[in-house]
């Protein structure tokens, strides 16, 4: 078996791995990293709940087989607070009760991250598409695309200038 | 069991490989899955990532589109708008961020919308072997030891439209899709009524013959579907709407 050896900036940190052929992003993450925020939920890219920001663009870990990303960057759920410090869309699930099980949070902030970054004044409809690969069989979606309105109108007001 | 996944840096290269007997991976949307089960019965996958497949060019009136080009990629090209409404309605954006147009003309219906699109644009596809390079239109076979290396075809000479009717708004496949440029060479193009995309072959004979025949045309596209049931649709079902989405997208209606 040809294993390889991957390079990764994963949340600004170096790191290098063992990938034996055919292992995914996700596997990387959670079994090599430890990095568990991304889930392993429908392993076949329907249900997002493993998605994370691979080069700034959102995608399902589980479909990426990692030694094709070599030397890539790559952000999950572990790197979006900053100094203990939840970020906007963090804190606007939180206090808008956008959270329920879990299950499904870290690949939802995932996808809203990579939402807001291209697009800081999303419609609704917008919201709606960006998570249509996201599944929450929790909450009905309603907390969840309002908490990403939210976190917008938030992030717009903290980033004013004075 | 999978024993290396290889990382060809050109489509030559990538050809070669698959004398090994491997499964050819683009943006690992179909594959995969599984892979992640262990449901591969292949020791080699073969990515596409590195083989310089990628990109989209416009020169005049013909768009060339490398088979390892993201729908994401295609989705957002300025140049591309009428096909925007085709890539965004597949799948997700993360899905769409690595799936490749190579790979949807591949998967089996009733997934691989662009394929139906660009049967509708009468595209034809370049296919690489040891043997050298054939182009063939979009809806020929591909063999086992061939590679799809791009897809070419001409902006539409006539008015262009796409309907897909699906389960939700967003992300589900199709249960109908009607893809057609009308005009003096009308092509309609129907997705989720066969194995593979088709032709509506006696729609295109009336209007042919009679442009205002939407109506009929509508009720012509059921001549030669073979649908099938699955957790979308049923057959019946498809065949039942099949003429409503036709005539909707002859007449523009929403």
């Amino acid at each position: 078996m040809a294993s390889r050896i991957v390079s990764l900036t994963v949340n600004d940190r170096q790191e290098e791995l063992l990938a034996r052929p055919g292992t995914s992003l996700l596997s990387a993450l959670r079994d090599t990293l430890g990095l568990t925020a991304a889930k392993r939920g429908c392993a076949q890219g329907a249900c997002g709940s493993c998605t994370v920001l691979l080069d700034e663009r959102p995608v399902p870990a589980c479909l990426v087989p990692v030694e094709t990303v070599d030397g890539a960057s790559v952000r999950t759920l572990e790197g979006v607070a900053a100094d203990g410090q939840l970020d906007e869309v963090q804190q606007a699930f939180l206090e808008d009760f956008a959270t329920q099980c879990g299950f499904c949070t870290a690949g939802m902030i995932m996808t809203a991250e990579a939402l807001l970054a291209t697009n800081p004044n999303p419609t609704r409809d917008e919201v709606v598409e960006a998570i249509s690969g996201n599944v929450c069989r929790c909450t009905g979606y309603a907390p969840i695309v309002a908490a990403i309105l939210d976190a917008a109108e938030r992030r717009r007001v903290s980033r004013r200038p004075a | 069991m999978l024993s290396k996944l290889h990382l060809p840096c050109s489509a030559a290269e990538a050809v070669d490989l698959l004398r090994l007997g491997g499964w050819v991976i683009g943006g690992g949307t179909v594959v995969m899955p599984k892979v992640n089960t262990g449901a591969v019965p292949v020791e080699h996958l073969i990515s596409l990532r590195h083989a310089g497949l990628a990109g989209i060019r416009v020169a005049g009136r013909t768009v060339t589109i490398g088979a390892a080009t993201t729908l994401a990629e295609l989705g957002a090209h300025d140049e591309l708008r009428f096909l925007h409404p085709v890539i965004s309605s597949i799948a997700s954006p993360p899905v769409r961020n690595l799936a490749t147009v190579g790979g949807n003309l591949l998967v089996p219906q009733p997934h691989g919308d662009l394929a139906v699109a660009l049967l509708a644009l009468d595209a034809r596809i370049d296919v690489l072997s040891v043997d050298g390079t054939r182009t063939i239109p979009v809806d020929a076979p591909v063999a086992r030891h061939e590679i799809v290396t791009q897809v070419h075809f001409g902006l539409p000479n006539g008015q262009w439209r796409y309907r897909k009717a699906m389960r939700r708004k967003h992300n589900s496949a199709s249960i109908v899709t009607v893809a057609a440029v009308l005009g003096d060479d009308t092509r309609i193009a129907l997705g989720g009524v066969a194995p593979r995309p088709i032709r509506a072959r006696a729609a295109e004979r009336i209007l042919a013959a009679e442009p205002g025949a939407a109506e009929a045309a509508a009720e012509a596209a059921r001549e030669g579907i073979e649908p099938f049931d699955d957790a979308y649709a049923s057959a019946w079902y498809r065949t039942r709407v099949l003429p409503v989405h036709v005539r909707r997208a002859l007449l523009g209606e929403d």
